[in-house]
């Protein structure tokens, strides 16, 4: 799955080469860009709902990729816009941009595991990182809903850089989708993430639903995307704090 | 103990009134005491709790004085390996109309969550699930539950807050449970976005304060260090409880003021106590026969006494610290109220913040002055004859070796303060025992010129009205010890009245002409209606924009910022000086009037008011080391003048050499001369008329702000009058005492005068006559040690505490004023007296012993 | 009662008419119970009795120092049960002489200012206070101590003083509470006698409250009192 959201990366062949599966993954959903509008529907701990909806737009691919996130609804957020720049050797650069104030605002680095805006993600969640930032290794072959899968760990090669230990991939063997993702603080599992609805859009295998749940909050975010395109012309220039400000 | 039991309180009983009395006279000091400091530490403690509530988890905080720093500082911090959490922080107090003050802490909530605990009870999915919509609207606010309820306000209702773009409605997105960070600053508390804030205040792309907390495991100082070698000198990094530090060097005019006051106080109340026990033993001599007689020891008696005197402290003192508590109350209200508009301090005071060392300290001076006062007394009693004791003898005149000895202490202490003069005793130590020692003389020498005046008032007595004149005179005379105790302690009351009478007459001389010569332009045009509030600012445009007016002849920008230098919070005071040196006129201390505002504008050092250079022993020359955000500035004294801008002093800049090592062009302060001609109000109509729209923007007049200079000025001195206040009270005190007391000692003669055909009106005459001589005979003892006693005080003030050069000058008003005041006080206190002896049994009053 | 001012025509001083004083306190105490006394002008009494039989009481009701209970006092024909306390104090002032076992002068004046403290308190003029001073120290043999304090003076002279003082207006009537009672015998037989001589000199009415017996000895009428009431009255 290349961009949405989150963690981690991806997959990888054999036993002895999660790598290589991750790396496998990655080109799978190689893309030069891609947009979407996606619709969040938080739902906390005591069943409360609450709804928003952004568009998505990113250019370049996995470890080099820039990503637009603009918010639509509720109304008192929109135009609301986040600048992601993805690093392949670090953690990625963020900005907020806040079109009542006229201003934009860092995301700094020691605030990305705090959660995105009421959404059961993180900030650093929103990263796309490269394989090659992580090392991997398969564990077992499991059976998911009846499909074959991997059980790849991800373990972060700069432990300064996430706020994640470790992580549990479930790849599925046939499709080199990732299933679902386990990750961990040492002994706690912070996030537990859902993919499904997969099509392929494109020629990519892509999930159009994910869910993301806060263990430690007992709260779960469901992410439905729509008018989902991959390779669609964007500008390059779309994506910096100009850009954000002129858009406005 | 038995004997106390057996012996006093029948005794006590007896003379309810005078023990009463009594009590009062160490409770008064006591109260003084324990009730002014326990002001100032609950101040004080209310400062550091909101300091304490507000700082939350973090460790360290970052700031460069008050002038903030721009906001590239943060990352350096963040990207620190010490660094653990650093968030920025804007604090200001706003003004929310009537809903009175608040404290606006802005932060950045996207990590701020992770120093201070949010605790929200209402508007939860608007801010703790979504801090998305706080951020997006700039309206946003939240509020403690405690602001919301007396406001009336729930999640989504609106307030009004003033804004440098005017009044603005926000909208309460969310309230905070009491406890912890609510409760900061009384519960007064709002928390913004720190964006939204600076738009809000005016403060451009900078920050207050980073509050942080180290790595896991790095120790704070280690963290600190490292910050300090990133940021470099112009900043100060330090834990947040040092704020408290700054504040306290500010309050510590005010605790210093407590204690002289509240120790003259304990020394006027110990010629109280002294003069009741002296009377005590006096009356009891037969009693005191029967038990020497009885077997029992000089050291029985001196320890009834004692033990006696030791009981009535403790019960004054006790009484004292309850008075002294709910005066700390009353008083912590308006020193808060006081140190907000002076210093901009946010502190609201909550409960009183009672030091029980403090309490436990004012209790024992209490007692120890209560048995210090008992002492000569308490000797007195132990060697009371045995065989003699029926009889009344000498025991309340002086021995004439007894008066030379006073008279020889006298010319000692007299000569030590002369000497501590010729030292050049102007401040420090030699002025304080320079001071003691004028004291301890004048009382030494309360007898002899008590004696000379009453014969001269003898005969002015005798001349109103001849009988009771000469009565009166000669009751004073008969008991000098009596007479004496009273005198010397309304005597010390008055003198402390004519130094603070002095002190304030002339701060005000003072302060006028430094408004004459200083304040002068037609319009002032600051932030907020209190000149010295720093939260808002205005960019420099503005001034561009006055000027430009057509009636408008001169700005002149001024921005103030408080500085750290040698660890005491000074003011800075950046402007236009070639411009200002133009139009003011100010006093100059040292250097020469023409050169130093050329040389200071061209950048080559600062002015100092001479407050400061007072204070921190500054001299013309002298090369002073500001912080800046660029590092350590030094700055050679090119001048010094009079100056009131600040109490703790202020250094005069030009604005050039703030903006190159401050990078901060804000504005607090225009100066607007106008045009010849123009009104100043018409102008100020214009003024706001055009601006006031868009921006917060308070307009003075001239006379405005001087009034405002008169009204904070009032305020400083509405402490001293509470001081002239209790200080008339113990006088008071002191004289009803003594004539509750000379009335008992004297009921025999009364009858007499009565069995020999005095009437009623006579007898109470005569007891006026001897409260106003007692009056009279302080009145012009304590006006004249009060001139003394005013040269010391002015040292004090002007070397010590303010650093306020005074010039002398005898209070001669409140002195005339005293004289009517002090007999009419006096009179009162007889009247319950009078009437008693009026009352009393003839039969009893004959044969009583 | 129809007598009554056949008896002031008499030239009766001194009247009292059942005349209680009861004192108030944790028990009541009667220290006069139910007397009827009368004195004629220039007699002179000695008024004796044990300790606590009210024979101060008596000189103090009669001296206007204090009311009665009950009854009724007539003072030269003037009744003090039913006065003001001014009222009573101006009665005192022109009628009555007090002389005190213990003098009672005032520490702070001299003689002669002791002395003429009535005078003053009365308002009269100078020369003329001073024209009465030098009579009365005369008339009591103590001119040469004008100018002392009374701690300067023998006990004997204090109480020439405290006579001095008490005649300072010539009253017609002087009342004596133990005059000798503070003093030897011997200085007390000359005070004694210096009061009998003023009292046939000035025809003044005595009352001298003694358990002397030289002092009834000397006295034209002896009344003796135990328990409040009157149980003998002598005439010599």
């Amino acid at each position: 799955m290349n961009s949405l959201v989150l963690l981690l990366m991806v997959c990888g062949v054999r036993a002895e080469d999660g790598r290589q599966i991750m790396r496998e993954v990655q080109n799978r959903t190689k893309a030069n860009s891609q947009r979407y509008e996606g619709t969040l529907k938080v739902i906390d701990g005591k069943n409360r709902i609450s709804e928003k909806r952004w568009t998505y737009e990113r250019i370049g691919s996995a470890g080099d990729s820039k990503v637009v996130l603009r918010f639509l609804a509720p109304a008192e957020v929109k135009g609301v816009a986040l600048l992601v720049v993805n690093h392949p050797d670090r953690a990625s650069d963020q900005w907020m941009w806040t079109p009542a104030l006229q201003r934009d605002r860092r995301i700094a680095l020691q605030d990305r595991s705090t959660r995105f805006f009421g959404t059961d993600f993180s900030f650093e969640d929103l990263e796309e990182r490269d394989a090659d930032q992580f090392d991997y290794r398969v564990l077992a072959e499991e059976n998911v809903n009846g499909a074959a899968c991997w059980k790849i760990e991800g373990r972060p090669k700069k432990t300064r850089s996430s706020q994640y230990t470790h992580s549990y991939l479930w790849i599925e063997k046939e499709r080199y989708a990732v299933i679902a993702i386990d990750a961990w603080h040492n002994e706690r599992l912070v996030r537990r993430i859902h993919y499904g609805d997969y099509r392929r859009v494109s020629n990519i295998w892509t999930p159009l639903t994910l869910e993301v749940e806060d263990m430690g909050r007992k709260s779960k975010t469901v992410l439905k995307t729509e008018k989902l395109e991959y390779n669609v012309p964007v500008k390059e220039e779309a994506f910096t704090l100009q850009a954000l400000r002129r858009e406005s | 103990m038995t004997l106390l039991k057996l012996l006093t309180w029948p005794y006590v009983r007896k003379h309810l009134l005078r023990t009463w009395l009594t009590v009062a006279g160490i409770a008064l000091g006591v109260v003084v005491f324990a009730g002014m400091h326990t002001a100032n530490d609950t101040v004080l403690y209310g400062f550091q709790k909101t300091v304490d509530r507000i700082a939350g988890k973090a460790q360290l905080e970052v700031s460069s004085g008050e002038t903030g720093f721009p906001e590239e500082v943060l990352e350096k911090v963040q990207a620190l390996a010490e660094v653990d959490v650093a968030v920025p922080v804007i604090e200001a107090t706003v003004s929310a109309g009537r809903q009175g003050n608040l404290l606006l802490l802005a932060v950045d909530m996207t990590g701020d969550r992770s120093l201070r605990e949010y605790d929200f009870e209402e508007g939860e999915e608007a801010v703790l699930e979504d801090p998305l919509v706080f951020l997006a609207q700039p309206d946003s606010l939240i509020v403690t539950r405690d602001f919301a309820a007396r406001n009336n306000l729930a999640a989504g209702g609106k307030l009004a807050l003033d804004t440098m773009e005017g009044r603005r409605h926000f909208t309460v997105r969310g309230i905070m449970k009491p406890g912890g960070l609510a409760s900061a600053f009384g519960g007064s508390l709002a928390v913004m976005d720190i964006y939204a804030a600076q738009k809000v205040l005016g403060r451009g792309r900078r920050f207050d304060r980073i509050d942080l907390t180290v790595k896991p495991g790095v120790p704070v100082d280690q963290g600190r260090a490292a910050i300090q070698k990133a940021l470099g000198s112009g900043y100060q990094v330090e834990r947040p409880a040092s704020r408290g530090k700054q504040f306290e060097s500010i309050a510590r005019i005010f605790a210093i003021g407590a204690t002289l006051n509240g120790m003259f106080a304990l020394l006027i109340g110990l010629f109280i106590i002294y003069n009741t026990f002296s009377v005590a033993v006096a009356q009891r001599r037969s009693e005191i026969g029967v038990l020497r007689a009885l077997g029992a020891t000089q050291g029985q008696i001196r320890r009834l006494f004692l033990l006696e005197s030791a009981v009535l402290g403790l019960a004054g003192s006790g009484l004292g610290i309850l008075l002294g508590l709910l005066m700390a109350r009353a008083m912590a209200g308006y020193l808060s109220d006081y140190f907000g508009e002076v210093y901009g301090i946010a502190q609201r005071t909550e409960a009183v913040a009672a030091d029980p060392a403090l309490l436990a300290f004012s209790v024992l001076a209490g007692v120890l002055a209560s048995m210090l006062a008992a002492w000569i007394p308490a000797r007195q009693a132990a060697q009371v004859d045995p065989v003699r004791a029926l009889h009344k003898s000498a025991h309340e005149t002086f021995s004439s070796r007894e008066s030379r000895m006073r008279l020889a202490w006298a010319a000692i202490f007299l000569a030590v303060a002369l000497a501590m003069v010729a030292a050049g005793g102007h401040t420090g130590l030699r002025l304080y025992v320079g001071y003691l020692s004028v004291v301890i003389a004048a009382v030494l020498l309360t007898p002899a010129m008590v004696r000379a005046l009453i014969r001269v008032l003898r005969s002015v007595l005798q001349a109103i009205l001849p009988v009771e004149g000469a009565l009166a005179a000669d009751s004073l005379l008969q008991s000098p010890r009596r007479t004496s105790a009273t005198v010397a302690a309304v005597m010390l009351s008055l003198s402390l009245v004519v130094g603070l009478g002095g002190i304030s007459a002339a701060s005000y001389d003072s302060i006028f002409e430094w408004m004459s010569n200083v304040l002068n332009p037609d319009l002032f045009v600051g932030t907020s209606e209190q000149i010295a509030e720093r939260s808002y600012r205005f960019p420099p445009a503005l001034g561009e924009t006055i000027r430009q007016m057509d009636f408008v002849d001169q700005v002149q920008m001024v921005r103030t910022v408080r500085v750290l230098y040698r660890q005491t919070p000074v003011m800075l005071v950046a402007t236009d000086l070639k411009s200002l040196s133009e139009r003011v006129r100010p006093k100059v201390v040292a250097g020469d009037a023409r050169t130093m505002f050329v040389e200071a504008a061209q950048g080559k050092g600062v002015v100092l008011a001479d407050n400061l250079a007072l204070m921190q022993r500054l001299k013309l020359g002298d090369v002073i080391e500001i912080p800046s955000p660029g590092g350590v500035l030094r700055l050679a004294v090119l001048g010094i003048t009079i100056d009131y801008s600040d109490q703790a002093g202020a250094v005069l800049m030009d604005r050039s050499l703030f903006l190159r090592n401050w990078n901060d062009d804000s504005v607090n302060l225009f100066r607007v001369y106008l045009k010849r001609g123009v009104k100043p109000e018409e102008a100020r109509q214009r003024i706001l008329e055009r601006l006031g729209p868009h921006s917060r923007l308070f307009v003075m007049t001239n006379q405005e702000l001087r009034k405002y200079v008169m009204k904070v000025t009032d305020q400083w001195f509405g402490l001293t009058y509470l001081q002239i206040f209790v200080a008339v009270l113990i006088a008071i005190l002191g004289i009803v005492n003594s004539l509750t007391v000379s009335i008992t000692d004297r009921r025999r003669e009364l009858g007499v005068l009565r069995a020999v055909g005095g009437l009623r009106r006579q007898v109470r005459q005569a007891v006026w006559m001897e409260a106003a001589g007692i009056g009279a005979v302080s009145i012009v003892l304590g006006l004249a040690l009060g001139a003394v006693v005013l040269y010391y005080y002015l040292g004090v003030v002007g070397g010590d505490l303010v650093g306020i050069r005074l010039e002398y000058r005898y209070p001669a008003g409140m002195a005339l004023l005293l004289v009517p005041t002090m007999l009419l006080v006096a009179l009162i206190a007889a009247l319950g007296p009078a009437e008693a002896a009026v009352r009393a049994s003839l039969v009893e009053a004959l044969e009583y012993e | 009662m129809e007598v009554e001012p056949l008896l002031s025509l008499a030239g009766v001083m001194i009247q009292l008419q059942q005349v209680s004083k009861v004192f108030d306190g944790k028990r009541q105490v009667t220290a006069l119970d139910h007397v009827s006394l009368s004195v004629s002008k220039g007699e002179m009494v000695a008024i004796t009795g044990p300790s606590g039989s009210g024979k101060s009481t008596l000189l103090n009701l009669i001296g206007g120092l204090d009311k009665p209970t009950s009854g009724e006092i007539l003072l030269d024909g003037e009744s003090l049960s039913q006065v003001s306390d001014d009222e009573l104090t101006r009665v005192r002032r022109d009628k009555i002489g007090f002389i005190f076992q213990f003098f009672n002068l005032l520490p702070a004046l001299t003689c002669l200012e002791n002395v003429v403290l009535p005078l003053h308190l009365r308002g009269w003029p100078r020369k003329k206070i001073d024209e009465r001073a030098r009579e009365l120290l005369e008339l009591v043999e103590l001119s040469h101590r004008l100018d002392h304090l009374p701690e300067e003076l023998s006990g004997g002279e204090r109480q020439r003083v405290a006579i001095a003082r008490a005649l300072s207006i010539y009253p017609p009537v002087l009342l004596a509470d133990e005059p000798t009672g503070n003093l030897d015998s011997q200085t007390g037989a000359e005070i004694l006698k210096l009061i009998q001589r003023l009292n046939e000199r000035l025809n003044s009415t005595v009352l001298v409250v003694t358990h002397d017996m030289g002092v009834s000895g000397t006295c034209t009428r002896t009344i003796r009192l135990r328990d409040g009431r009157i149980v003998e009255d002598a005439r010599r």
